[in-house]
């Protein structure tokens, strides 16, 4: 069973808490990353890695940060990763940092790496924390993935650059702009709604309930039925009760 | 308290570790990126030179060079590397030059540009192996006039900028300031000076400047400038011939006297053409209203004609080309008040206008302008034909 819990903790962030799709977090890079496939997947991976030390540093260090001073303590640890990152790719990898440009340094500020920290890793063990970092970063980096390879195939008529024959010809420049990024973004967030059956976003109502993020958080609205809510989502468990 | 001082203690003890945990990163990772970056700036240095090594970048402002060099780089062999920036069609355009120890281009490249045709792209293999001599004989190509001779004058200054590194001195004034000097020595006490529209044929001269406090004259011919006082009296050291030759040019342009023709009793002169003059020599002069971007521009045209003075002999050969008046748009249209552009209609015939170079992003104004002036030929034969 308790393989069972360690598995669903990767597995949610793929499609039922997908960080982009379901929880909308770091919709800016999200957006500015997308105008093609190996930026989207250089930028995925970059995130997740961040994501995953981060995770496993905050919650190893969960007990000992003191409450008032949490945010600044997840920012310094978070930063600190991101700069890691950046030195390394701008070292080994410098054709992705100059890809990436500015947005990797925004890593530092993209909320999904500071919500996992709060909602999860600050009161989760480390393995657990390792696992969901690598579940939301994979799930950020595929819904990364799949907006780049439809703005680029069919905005640049291209797939991580070499050319596709026929689309070539036949670019939707407006899907490699801003607002066909929105446009997209809009379209992918109700199949994802759609093809989950309304399980991973239910608003029945505005209170935690209909929170997506409501299986982790233990603010105080939530205690109640937060006893057996630690690995489902929404309103699947209240079935269960 | 104790809470407050744990959160300090905590804080800084994270950003303790952190930076500890950088700067432990940076020191394995800046050589290879300092590495890298200089790597990546010697592969564009290796274009213009591929034979060249170990290049070191020198201060600019350690030489007197032209203002458009911004870069410069040594080579051990003696070889030097420019890099300009100057402004073609647009600004911005940023060439790369390299030049060996004999003075010779080893290679030349358009580093940035925002450039319409793209010309600059290929322009500067010209230039390869040349020595500054050989390098002034390359062509600019018709039609990306502004691109291309702004890319060379850009080799040129490297060039100018290579002997003066190897401790030369160059004339690195511009043509405005080469003329305004060369006027000032011919006639020291003129000042403002304006050049004339010429209305007779001047065998030998090819301009007339007019000090604009009443010094005096200063005639060019050739590659001199023979100043002439007040009083008619040449100025300086010129030989007896040149001397009579500037005399008698300015003489014959002032004495110079013209009457207005009656265009309306002529048939089919075009509406272009709204005075013409006839001189006592048998040379025209024609008033030209071009029709522009002020007059068929579609947006923000002023509505207003480009004024043109056009002289010409009997046999329809462009003396003189002026500009009087315009209000085309600024910055494009508006270089058809320039000499550089006007005077490219001195001597031309029916034959020999198509060789104008338009106006870069000026269609409207350049056809309008040369439409104009075609007129005249037509206008001649008709005013010859009655007489």
């Amino acid at each position: 069973m308790k393989e069972q819990n360690k598995l669903s903790i990767i597995l949610k962030g793929l499609l039922l808490e997908n960080p982009v799709f379901v929880l909308v977090l770091g919709t800016c890079p999200t957006l500015a990353t997308t105008t093609s496939v190996i930026g989207a997947l250089s930028m995925g991976l970059a995130a997740a890695a961040v994501l995953i030390c981060s995770n496993v540093v905050i919650s190893l260090l969960g007990k000992l940060i003191p409450d008032k001073v949490r945010i600044p303590c997840y920012i310094v640890i978070i930063a600190g990763f991101v700069t890691l990152v950046q030195m390394l790719m701008h070292a080994y990898l410098p054709e992705l940092y100059e890809l990436l440009g500015i947005y990797l340094a925004l890593i530092t500020v993209n909320c999904i790496i500071l919500g996992r920290a709060e909602m999860f890793a600050s009161k989760n063990g480390v393995l657990e924390s390792a696992l969901d970092g690598v579940g939301m970063g994979l799930g950020f980096t595929l819904a990364l993935l799949a907006m780049a390879t439809v703005r680029e195939v069919f905005g640049n008529g291209s797939f991580a650059g070499f050319a596709i024959p026929f689309l070539e010809n036949y670019r939707i420049d407006f899907l490699i702009k801003p607002p066909g990024g929105f446009l997209i973004f809009g379209v992918m967030i109700a199949i994802v709604n759609a093809a989950t059956k309304c399980k991973a976003i239910k608003k029945k109502d505005f209170g935690c309930e209909g929170c997506p993020s409501a299986s982790v958080c233990r603010a105080k609205p939530c205690a109640a039925a937060d006893e057996n809510l630690t690995t489902k989502v929404g309103n699947t468990q209240k079935e269960e009760k | 308290m104790k809470k407050s001082i744990q959160s300090i203690v905590t804080l800084t003890l994270i950003c303790v570790v952190i930076s500890a945990l950088l700067a432990a990163v940076n020191f394995v990772t800046a050589p290879i990126i300092e590495k890298a970056e200089a790597q990546k700036a010697n592969e564009a240095l290796l274009v213009v030179m591929p034979n060249g090594k170990d290049f070191k970048e020198l201060s600019v402002s350690d030489y007197e060079l032209p203002s458009s060099v911004v870069n410069l780089y040594s080579e051990e062999s003696g070889g030097y590397i420019f890099k300009m920036v100057t402004t073609g069609y647009s600004s911005g355009l940023t060439v790369m030059c390299g030049i060996d120890k004999d003075g010779k281009v080893t290679g030349a490249v358009c580093l940035a540009s925002g450039e319409t045709l793209g010309y600059e792209k290929t322009y500067g293999e010209n230039f390869k192996g040349l020595d500054a001599s050989a390098a002034d004989g390359i062509d600019t190509i018709s039609g990306a006039t502004k691109t291309t001779s702004a890319y060379k004058n850009a080799i040129k200054d490297a060039l100018n900028s290579f002997i003066i590194v190897n401790g030369g001195s160059v004339d690195i004034r511009t043509e405005e300031e080469i003329l305004a000097d060369n006027l000032s020595v011919a006639l020291p006490n003129g000042a403002n000076f304006a050049k004339e529209f010429i209305t007779e044929v001047l065998d030998g001269v090819s301009a007339i400047y007019k000090a604009g406090n009443g010094e005096g004259f200063v005639v060019v011919s050739g590659e001199k400038f023979i100043g002439i006082d007040k009083s008619g009296n040449v100025i300086g050291e010129n030989e007896g011939e040149i001397k009579a030759l500037a005399l008698s040019a300015l003489e014959k342009h002032k004495n110079s006297t013209h009457s207005e023709i009656d265009i309306s009793s002529y048939e089919g002169i075009s509406e272009r053409i709204e005075k013409a003059y006839k001189t006592e020599s048998g040379n025209y002069i024609f008033d030209l209203a071009a029709a522009g971007y002020g007059i068929n521009g579609s947006y923000h045209a002023s509505g207003e004609y480009i004024r043109i003075k056009v002289s010409a002999t009997q046999d329809g050969k462009i003396i003189s080309c002026l500009t009087v008046s315009q209000n085309e748009t600024e910055g494009i249209g508006s270089e058809c008040a320039k000499p550089s552009y006007y005077e490219q209609y001195n001597g031309k015939t029916e034959n020999t206008i198509s060789e104008v170079d338009a106006i870069g992003g000026a269609t409207l104004t350049s056809r309008g302008y040369s439409t104009a002036v075609s007129k005249v030929f037509e206008a001649i034969k008709i005013l010859k034909g009655a007489n």
